[in-house]
């Protein structure tokens, strides 16, 4: 009787067993598992994510050259207009380097652009997460930022040898200090959530009593330079705040770009100075 | 004796890889899968428990290993899935003999009631332990990648169980020798 009971308590016994020695096992050996199982993972990844860009590149040659010849005159267009903005930057830059040596202030640190591919996005309710097909080979850091076309995707949260996950803006893990457009005051924001069908959404705390938003007439929030991120970089747009119930300071919801739940590439902003 | 779980093994990584390239191109439609249940399913019913209980283990890892580590607190809680496959799996097999455990049906069952479970434990990890600021509405979020998650597992389930069986025979390995009571 006493082994039958036993046999029928086994699994329990060797649930508790494995559980108290995962509990017990030392965060390094779980660290080596954790990158050992996702390296085992990841040529799978990598490799899907080359075949989609193949089975693009093979789309874009079925269209026909008069296509290409209107793509290329319209980028042309794009490009020009690009170059122009770009010189204008060099010159600001100059003179930014001019006035920081002429008053003694301290130089912003400067960042090496590294453009990366998407292998992977991982978007559910518990997180938002990339996967990017570089990481240690091409020296990119813990906590670099990521960023694309229309502002702010996220914060590289690991790093391996080959590929690095991103937190996305809009995961409640990642905090930014930011700002409102043409307003200096800091704020918070911290990723929200990703609904269904809808785009992604943040959240914007201490914001001052006097900042006012409508509906119809949105405010852009931005980087406000304090932390990893340079100043100004887009996050998303409030479309609404409400006072807390402190009466000292507001707080509301950031609606982000759609567009960040399609990226295909994104650039990492590595810091000069960790190099 | 070794090939049971390795093979297992290799069927469920292979429908985890498969599921992560779904959930890549279902990212832009506010959509995610979630199978915990199928991964657990045919090793919990079929295999005994030294066995199925590696291949669960194997699988957990894996799956732990593209997920992120969730916070809680100031401490990193390492390995939630490993926990709440193996608690799902040692549940299954313990229940398992009350029940027709080979039939393709109960198997569809156990799988969308593990599946429902293990979400659940996620989600509590994930939303409640891990301070989500916005909870109120990524409960309606979840409910709705339950669904989908629950629609695929109804879909899938049958040619995913055939094809670890299948895999088995071809591996030779004879699954009467795993249930010896019953046989």
């Amino acid at each position: 009787m006493s082994f039958k009971r036993f046999d029928q308590a086994r699994p329990f016994v060797t649930l508790g067993v494995i559980v108290i020695a995962w509990l017990l096992v030392p965060v390094a050996v779980k660290s080596f598992l954790r990158v050992t199982f996702f390296e085992l993972q990841s040529p799978v990844q990598v490799t899907a994510s080359y075949v989609r860009d193949l089975q693009a590149y093979w789309a874009d040659r079925a269209h026909s050259k008069n296509e290409l010849v209107e793509a290329a005159r319209e980028l042309g267009h794009v490009y020009s207009g690009y170059e122009f903005q770009a010189q204008q930057t060099e010159a600001q830059q100059a003179e930014i380097a001019r006035l920081e040596q002429l008053l003694h202030l301290p130089t912003n640190p400067g960042f090496r652009f590294e453009p990366a591919r998407v292998c992977r996005r991982d978007m559910s309710a518990w997180w938002q997460q990339l996967t990017i097909r570089k990481g240690a080979n091409y020296d990119i850091p813990v906590g670099a930022p990521v960023v694309y076309s229309g502002g702010v995707v996220g914060r590289v949260r690991e790093v391996r040898a080959y590929e690095a996950d991103v937190d996305l803006v809009s995961s409640p893990r990642l905090r930014l200090a930011a700002s409102f457009e043409d307003d200096t005051r800091p704020v918070s924001y911290q990723g929200g959530d990703n609904p269904s069908l809808g785009p992604a959404r943040g959240i914007v705390e201490f914001v001052p009593p006097d900042i006012i938003t409508f509906s119809t007439n949105s405010r852009r929030l931005v980087t406000s330079g304090l932390g990893e991120f340079p100043p100004g970089l887009t996050i998303g747009y409030v479309t609404r705040l409400e006072t807390g119930t402190d009466g000292l300071f507001q707080s509301g919801e950031v609606t982000l770009d759609p567009r960040l739940s399609e990226l295909a590439e994104v650039t990492v902003l590595v810091p000069l100075k960790s190099e | 004796m070794y090939r049971s779980w390795l093979i297992l093994f290799g069927t469920t990584l292979l429908l985890w890889c498969i599921v992560g390239q779904i959930n890549h191109h279902l990212a832009p439609f506010g959509a995610f899968l979630s199978v915990g249940g199928l991964l657990v399913a045919f090793a919990a019913l079929r295999l005994n428990l030294r066995h199925g209980l590696t291949a669960t283990i194997l699988i957990a890892l894996a799956v732990d290993a593209v997920e992120p580590v969730p916070q809680l607190g100031s401490h990193l809680f390492y390995g939630p899935h490993l926990l709440l496959f193996v608690s799902a799996h040692v549940l299954i097999f313990h229940l398992r003999t009350r029940f027709p455990h080979e039939e393709t049906l109960f198997g569809i069952v156990t799988a969308l009631l593990a599946n429902l479970g293990i979400f659940l434990g996620l989600s509590f990890i994930y939303i409640e332990l891990g301070a989500h600021p916005m909870a109120h509405t990524a409960w309606l979020r979840l409910f709705a990648d339950l669904g989908w998650s629950q629609l695929f597992i109804l879909c899938v389930a049958p040619w995913f169980l055939a094809l670890q069986q299948r895999a088995l025979e071809l591996g030779k390995v004879d699954l009467a020798a795993h249930n010896p009571r019953f046989f």
